[in-house]
């Protein structure tokens, strides 16, 4: 059997795993760990150079404290403005062109295909000035419903790509028994595939959220000011003129992660199915 | 909606303005919209000080303040300015601020200069002119110099040096003890340009730095080479400390809080920090730059901060009494206070805060700079050539040897940037 278990390879072996494991899994999660560190120290002990010792006066309460006085909240709300519409805006939009581009025989089919996937391939750097002229155009230049507009059509790509390869694995004979009833194809779509869906559709749902929700680089862009930034643009906002307030940030960081990482945890059956699907047949 | 809101506050603003144009001290009225780099959290909050006691002024006029991250404000700006253009606007004074000017972005502000209300800004009106013509107004500076462990000078028997002799007799003592001189951190490489700034002004004067950085003068002459000649002999004594371009400038610190190196070359804003982490006025003390030639006038770096009008703005009018209420040397004490910006006030007619560090920098900038007073590397020569030179000067510190590569590539570099 491959791989071996590790309680059937050699003691020497055994003991070399138990003791590199622990001290790999520190060192990947040192910068992690130092983030949380960081987030209950004052401001001084970056000055003195404690970064890895432990904090000389605790100040969890007055970092977390300012994080939740200052933009903080607003920032985290944009996000949800943000996330959400753009999560709901994907599936419902890739569902249908998932379900089209799997259920119906027409000759441009693998070509529409096609450039959904290609879509995927352009890198989005080179996109950055035509699109900020263009929301600039129209208007949505520093506006939330600007980037979710951009978002959704940028995610739809891949989103599409994830439903249609679904549809596709399910039973075509559970489409044809429908029709031979007599179910029109919009009821199809509906009463039969979706409900097949659920798991994609759950599984998807959670990876665009962790997307859109660390997104920074369209957040820089599209965005400028608190009434409209994401969390993860606003959290330098902590940062004087001439110094990063690296106690803040990492409280701040930690404040920002948490609803993604709420959101595996919740979901984390999905995730996995998500991750997973398809890969057995 | 948002553009015909606009159109209309426009109109109306200048409707205000055809009509009370000779009225003394007329209300302002509209919108006036702010973007300011003044981020967390003393800067923002006097920047929201002076919007409040502006707005108390003129009660019909709707301020509108959006404060940016520092460095995000810096690639935001090129943004704003042609989109969502606000009425006034943070920047920089020098050199910065000539894309913006080349550009016809910022608005031609001499006749606010003309006001007999800012003749005491008279140290900082080269730095606002391009072109002959003022492109914005300065609201604070500060200034830069030696911030040294007065308690281990004290313990080694040393003075503050006033010739570059002294400077090198003082920092082979402190080796001696097993410090490091100086602590840098070079890992973004302008506290370098700082070094360079000094050394080069204190070689070879204000007027040849200032040339040098316009890109009249080539690096690679005897007078640059006279400068790091004296730049590598504290190189060669080993009196940085070791690794710096692995720390950024706040990375730094730690060294000179442990007493590990003596002093730091650096501007006041490396005061509060060090003050947190316990380093009180009978520890941390300041000298200015010593001189190294003979008979040049020393010169200092100070850079300095400033409040612009976009070309492109809708309500001018009230963005011009902004900036004269900016300067005005009320303002400017209150908001260089050592409780708010904690730096020095730009108008002469200001008092400056009763701190040892503001107190000595005031008096060197107003009566000990007679050379001048430059910027900043990388305020003072274009962005382009800043970059460039500044990766040449973190080299050079690290393999002085490479001298000759350093300079042919700098003028390279110039020649294609100068044009």
């Amino acid at each position: 059997m491959f791989p071996t278990p590790i309680e059937k390879s050699s003691p020497g072996a055994q003991i070399a795993y138990k003791t590199l494991l622990p001290i790999s899994l520190l060192i990947w999660l040192a910068p992690l760990l130092a983030v949380a560190l960081f987030s209950i120290k004052p401001d001084s002990d970056f000055t003195t150079g404690n970064y890895w010792g432990l904090p000389s006066s605790f100040e969890g309460f007055a970092n977390y404290g300012l994080v939740f006085t200052s933009d903080m909240p607003r920032y985290m709300l944009n996000s949800i403005l943000i996330t959400v519409p753009t999560v709901i805006g994907c599936i419902v939009l890739s569902s249908m062109t998932g379900f089209a581009l799997g259920i119906y025989k027409f000759k441009a089919n693998i070509w529409v295909f096609f450039m959904f996937v290609a879509g995927n391939f352009v890198p989005f750097q080179i996109l950055m000035v035509p699109v900020r002229d263009l929301t600039l155009d129209m208007g949505l230049y520093n506006t939330i419903p600007g980037l979710v507009l951009f978002h959704i059509a940028f995610q739809t790509g891949f989103c599409t790509l994830f439903m249609r390869n679904f549809i596709r694995a399910l039973p075509y004979e559970l489409v044809e028994a429908a029709r031979v009833e007599g179910i029109s194809e919009w009821r199809i779509f509906w009463y039969v595939v979706m409900p097949l869906m659920k798991p994609a559709l759950a599984a998807m749902a959670v990876l665009i959220f962790t997307f859109i929700w660390n997104d920074y680089f369209w957040a820089v862009v599209l965005t400028q000011g608190v009434e409209s930034q994401p969390v993860t643009a606003g959290i330098t906002s902590f940062n004087a003129q001439f110094r990063a307030a690296y106690h803040l940030m990492s409280a701040g960081s930690i404040v920002a992660a948490l609803p993604p990482v709420a959101m595996f945890f919740l979901m984390q059956k999905h995730f996995i199915a998500g991750l997973t699907l398809g890969a057995v047949k | 909606m948002h553009k015909f809101l606009k159109a209309s506050t426009a109109a109306l603003a200048m409707a205000v303005a055809a009509g009370a144009a000779n009225a003394d001290g007329h209300a302002l009225s509209g919108d006036l919209v702010i973007f300011s780099d003044m981020s967390n959290p003393a800067p923002r909050a006097v920047m929201e000080g002076m919007v409040e006691r502006f707005g108390e002024l003129h009660p019909d006029l709707n301020i509108e303040l959006t404060v940016i991250d520092r460095e995000a404000y810096k690639t935001q700006i090129r943004n704003f300015l042609t989109a969502n253009t606000p009425d006034v606007a943070n920047w920089y004074a020098a050199n910065r601020m000539r894309p913006f000017v080349d550009a016809g972005l910022f608005e031609d502000i001499s006749d606010v200069w003309a006001d007999p209300q800012l003749d005491g800004l008279a140290s900082t009106k080269g730095a606002m002119t391009l072109d002959g013509k003022q492109w914005g107004v300065p609201y604070t500076y500060y200034q830069w110099g030696v911030y040294y462990r007065k308690d281990i000078y004290e313990e080694l028997g040393l003075k503050e040096p006033t010739s570059f002799e002294e400077e090198i007799a003082n920092c082979q003592a402190i080796l001696d003890s097993g410090r490091k001189c100086y602590t840098i951190g070079t890992k973004f490489l302008w506290t370098a340009g700082g070094w360079f700034d000094y050394i080069n002004m204190r070689t070879n004067g204000y007027d040849f730095h200032s040339a040098l950085l316009a890109g009249e003068k080539k690096w690679d002459s005897d007078e640059v080479r006279a400068t790091f000649a004296n730049w590598r002999t504290l190189i060669d004594m080993g009196a940085f400390v070791d690794n710096h371009t692995s720390y950024s400038w706040q990375e730094s610190l730690p060294f000179i809080v442990s007493g590990e190196a003596a002093a730091i070359l650096k501007g006041n804003f490396a005061v509060p920090p060090l003050r947190e982490a316990g380093l009180d006025d009978s520890k941390l003390d300041f000298y200015q730059f010593p001189a190294i030639t003979d008979g040049i006038a020393l010169a200092e770096d100070a850079p300095t901060d400033t409040f612009h009008i976009p070309s492109g703005a809708s309500n001018k009018e009230a963005a011009k009494e902004f900036l004269k209420f900016v300067v005005s040397a009320e303002n400017q004490t209150l908001i260089n206070a050592g409780d708010a910006l904690g730096q020095l006030p730009v108008n002469a007619n200001s008092s400056v805060d009763d701190d040892k560090f503001l107190k000595e920098g005031f008096a060197m900038l107003s009566s000990n700079s007679p050379g001048g007073v430059a910027q900043f590397f990388d305020r003072d020569a274009p962005a382009e050539m800043a970059k460039v030179g500044m990766e040449g000067l973190q080299e050079f510190m690290v393999r002085p040897d490479e001298l000759d590569n350093i300079l042919a590539r700098l003028d390279k570099a110039a020649e294609r940037i100068y044009k």
